[in-house]
C-alpha cells in the first residue's frame, strides 16, 4: 500500500480515537460501545502507524 | 581508588567518543523537530500518577491551574535561557563539557550516579504499569503508606513485567524505539479520552457549563486523602518547574540543544510541558476522581478506557522504562569492561526489577522527582558558573583541563556541600533546590576566586 495512503488511514484511526470519548462525553453512546469502539480504532492506528513508518520513503 | 576512577573515566571516554566533537553546522535540526521531540518524551506512565497525586494532595482548582501555568513556564524559560544558550555556544554535550570543567574523574562519578537515578525512575515506571496486570489477576495495588512489596503476587508481577521490559530493551533500542514514536501520539490521546469519559461520571454536563463547579467540587476540592500532605499554589508551581530540573537547570539537555540553530529553540519545551505536564495531569486527575479517588494507576485507566486504557499504562510505562533502562546500561557498561550490551541491560534491568517489587517507588514518586533534581542541581550550577560568571570576573575557565585533573575538587565539594545543606534546610522538599542552586553557584565562585588569589 501507498506510503500516503497509510498515513490518511493512521491519522483518521488517531483521530477516531478522540471521537468516541467526544460522543461519549456528549451522552450519545454508552460506555461499553465507546470502549469497543475505542479500542479498536486504536488496534487500527498502531497497525497502520507502524506500516507507515517503517515503510521505505520512494526515492525520487 | 584514583587509579580505578581514572580507568572507568577512560572507558567512559571510549563510550562516548561518538559525540565528543561539537556538532558541525550541517548537522543542525530545524524547530519542528525540537517540537516533535518534546511533544512526544514528556507523556509517561508516571503522568498517571503525578496527576492523581495533586488531588490527593488536597489541591484546589485554581491553584493547580495558576500553578502548572506559571510553573511549565518557568520551565520553559530555564530551557531557552540557561540550557540552550550554552548548548548552541558549545555545541557539546554536558558529558563532555562537564569533563572540561570537573574533570574525567568526577564525570564518571556524576554519570554512575545518574544512572542509579534512572534506574530507580524506571523501577517507578515498571511499578506503575504493574497497577495495570494487577487488576487482571485480583491483585491488590499497594496503599499509599506501603514502603515494601505487600504480596507475592505484586513481586511476581513486578519481577515479570521487569523481565518482559529488559527483555526487550536486550532486543535492540533502535527498532523499539521506532514503535516508540507509534505509541507517543496514541498515549496523548489516551489522557484526552480517559479523561473525557469520566466527566460525565462526575455530573458534568454535555455543554461544558457546570465544568468549573465540578472541578472545584468534586476534583481538586481542596481537601487532601488521609495521610496525604496538603499542597497548595506554591507545591505546584514548584513541582512543575523542578519536574525536569535534571534536564534544564542540571543541563543533561545540552545534549539536545546543542543539534539547535538558535538558542531561542528552548521555547519548544513548551510543546512538551503544556500537553504533557499540563493537560496529561489535568486528566489523570480527571481520572483518578472517576474511581473515587484510590491510587490505582490500573483500575484509573481500565475504568476510563477499558482494555485499552490497560494497554496505555503498560505502553506508557515500557515506552519510558526503555530508553531509561538504555541509558542506565551505557553508564554501567564503564564499570563492566568487555561485557557485551545484552549483558549490561540485563544488570541494568535486574537492578530496575528488584526496585520496581518496592510500591514506595511510585508512592512516594512526586518526592523522588524533587530528589533526583536536586541530587543533580549543583553540578549544573557548577557549570553555569564556570561558563557565564567566570569569564565575568576575568577568573580562568577549565583550570582541571588545563591541569589534566581528574577531579575538580572544588567541584565535588560544592556538589557534595549543596546537598549537605539543602538536607537541613528547614523548608519544605520541593522548595529546596531553588536556595541550594544559588548556594551552589556562589560558593563555585567564590571558591575559584580564592583558588586564583592563592595562585
Amino acid at each position: 500500500m501507498e506510503r500516503k495512503i497509510l498515513a490518511l488511514l493512521a491519522i483518521v484511526s488517531l483521530a477516531l480515537c478522540l471521537i468516541f470519548p467526544v460522543v461519549r462525553f456528549l451522552g450519545k453512546i454508552d460506555a461499553a460501545g465507546y470502549k469497543s469502539g475505542f479500542f479498536c480504532a486504536s488496534a487500527a492506528w498502531f497497525i497502520f502507524a507502524a506500516l507507515w513508518i517503517t515503510r521505505p520513503k520512494k526515492n525520487n | 581508588m584514583t587509579s580505578k576512577i581514572s580507568t572507568i573515566a577512560a572507558r567512559l571516554d571510549k563510550l562516548y567518543e561518538f559525540d565528543r566533537e561539537p556538532v558541525s553546522p550541517d548537522k543542525l535540526q530545524s524547530g519542528s523537530k525540537f517540537a516533535g521531540l518534546f511533544a512526544g518524551e514528556h507523556v509517561a506512565a508516571t503522568e498517571f500518577v503525578i496527576g492523581a497525586f495533586f488531588v490527593l494532595h488536597g489541591v484546589t482548582a485554581r491553584d493547580l491551574v495558576v500553578g502548572l501555568l506559571l510553573g511549565n513556564l518557568l520551565a520553559v524559560l530555564s530551557w531557552t535561557f540557561v540550557c540552550a544558550p550554552m548548548a548552541v555556544r558549545t555545541r557539546l554535550t554536558l558529558y563532555w563539557y562537564l569533563r572540561r570543567i570537573a574533570g574525567p574523574g568526577l564525570t564518571a562519578i556524576y554519570n554512575i550516579a545518574n544512572a542509579v537515578l534512572y534506574c530507580i525512575l524506571a523501577g517507578a515506571m515498571i511499578a506503575v504499569s504493574a497497577t495495570a496486570i494487577g487488576l487482571a489477576f485480583n491483585i491488590k495495588t499497594p496503599s499509599l503508606t506501603d514502603v515494601f512489596p505487600t504480596s507475592v503476587g505484586w513481586v511476581l508481577i513486578t519481577i515479570s513485567l521487569g523481565a518482559a521490559f529488559t527483555a526487550l530493551a536486550i532486543l535492540g533500542f533502535e527498532k523499539l524505539s521506532k514503535f516508540a514514536e507509534v505509541c507517543s501520539p496514541w498515549i496523548f490521546i489516551v489522557f484526552i479520552a480517559g479523561a473525557l469519559a469520566t466527566l460525565p461520571k462526575l455530573g458534568v454536563s454535555p455543554n461544558f457549563s457546570n465544568f468549573w463547579e465540578v472541578a472545584k467540587s468534586q476534583i481538586w476540592n481542596g481537601i487532601a486523602a488521609e495521610g496525604q500532605q496538603k499542597f497548595g499554589f506554591w507545591h505546584i508551581l514548584f513541582f512543575a518547574w523542578f519536574c525536569n530540573l535534571a534536564m534544564h537547570i542540571g543541563l543533561s539537555d545540552l545534549a539536545i540543544f546543542r543539534y539547535a540553530k538558535k538558542w531561542t529553540y528552548g521555547l519548544y519545551t513548551a510543546f512538551g510541558m503544556y500537553p504533557g505536564h499540563m493537560l496529561a495531569w489535568i486528566c489523570s486527575g480527571i481520572m483518578v476522581a472517576g474511581i473515587g479517588r484510590e491510587m490505582n494507576p490500573g483500575l484509573m485507566a481500565y475504568e476510563a478506557l477499558g482494555l485499552a486504557g490497560v494497554a496505555g499504562l503498560m505502553l506508557a510505562g515500557w515506552t519510558t522504562a526503555n530508553p531509561t533502562l538504555y541509558r542506565a546500561g551505557l553508564a554501567l557498561q564503564t564499570i563492566t569492561p568487555n561485557w557485551p550490551r545484552w549483558k549490561i541491560t540485563l544488570v541494568a534491568g535486574t537492578v530496575t526489577t528488584v526496585i520496581s517489587c518496592f510500591p514506595v517507588v511510585f508512592l512516594k514518586l512526586l518526592d523522588y522527582v524533587a530528589i533526583y533534581g536536586l541530587v543533580l542541581m549543583p553540578i549544573g550550577a557548577v557549570v553555569f558558573a564556570e561558563h557565564w560568571i567566570l569569564p565575568k570576573l576575568k577568573i580562568e575557565q577549565y583550570r582541571a583541563e588545563k591541569d589534566n585533573r581528574l577531579i575538580n575538587g572544588r567541584a565535588l565539594a560544592v556538589w557534595v556541600g549543596t546537598l549537605v545543606i539543602c538536607f537541613f534546610l528547614p523548608i519544605h522538599l520541593y522548595f529546596r533546590w531553588l536556595p541550594g542552586y544559588f548556594i551552589a553557584l556562589v560558593s563555585y565562585v567564590l571558591l575559584q576566586a580564592l583558588g586564583r588569589n592563592r595562585k
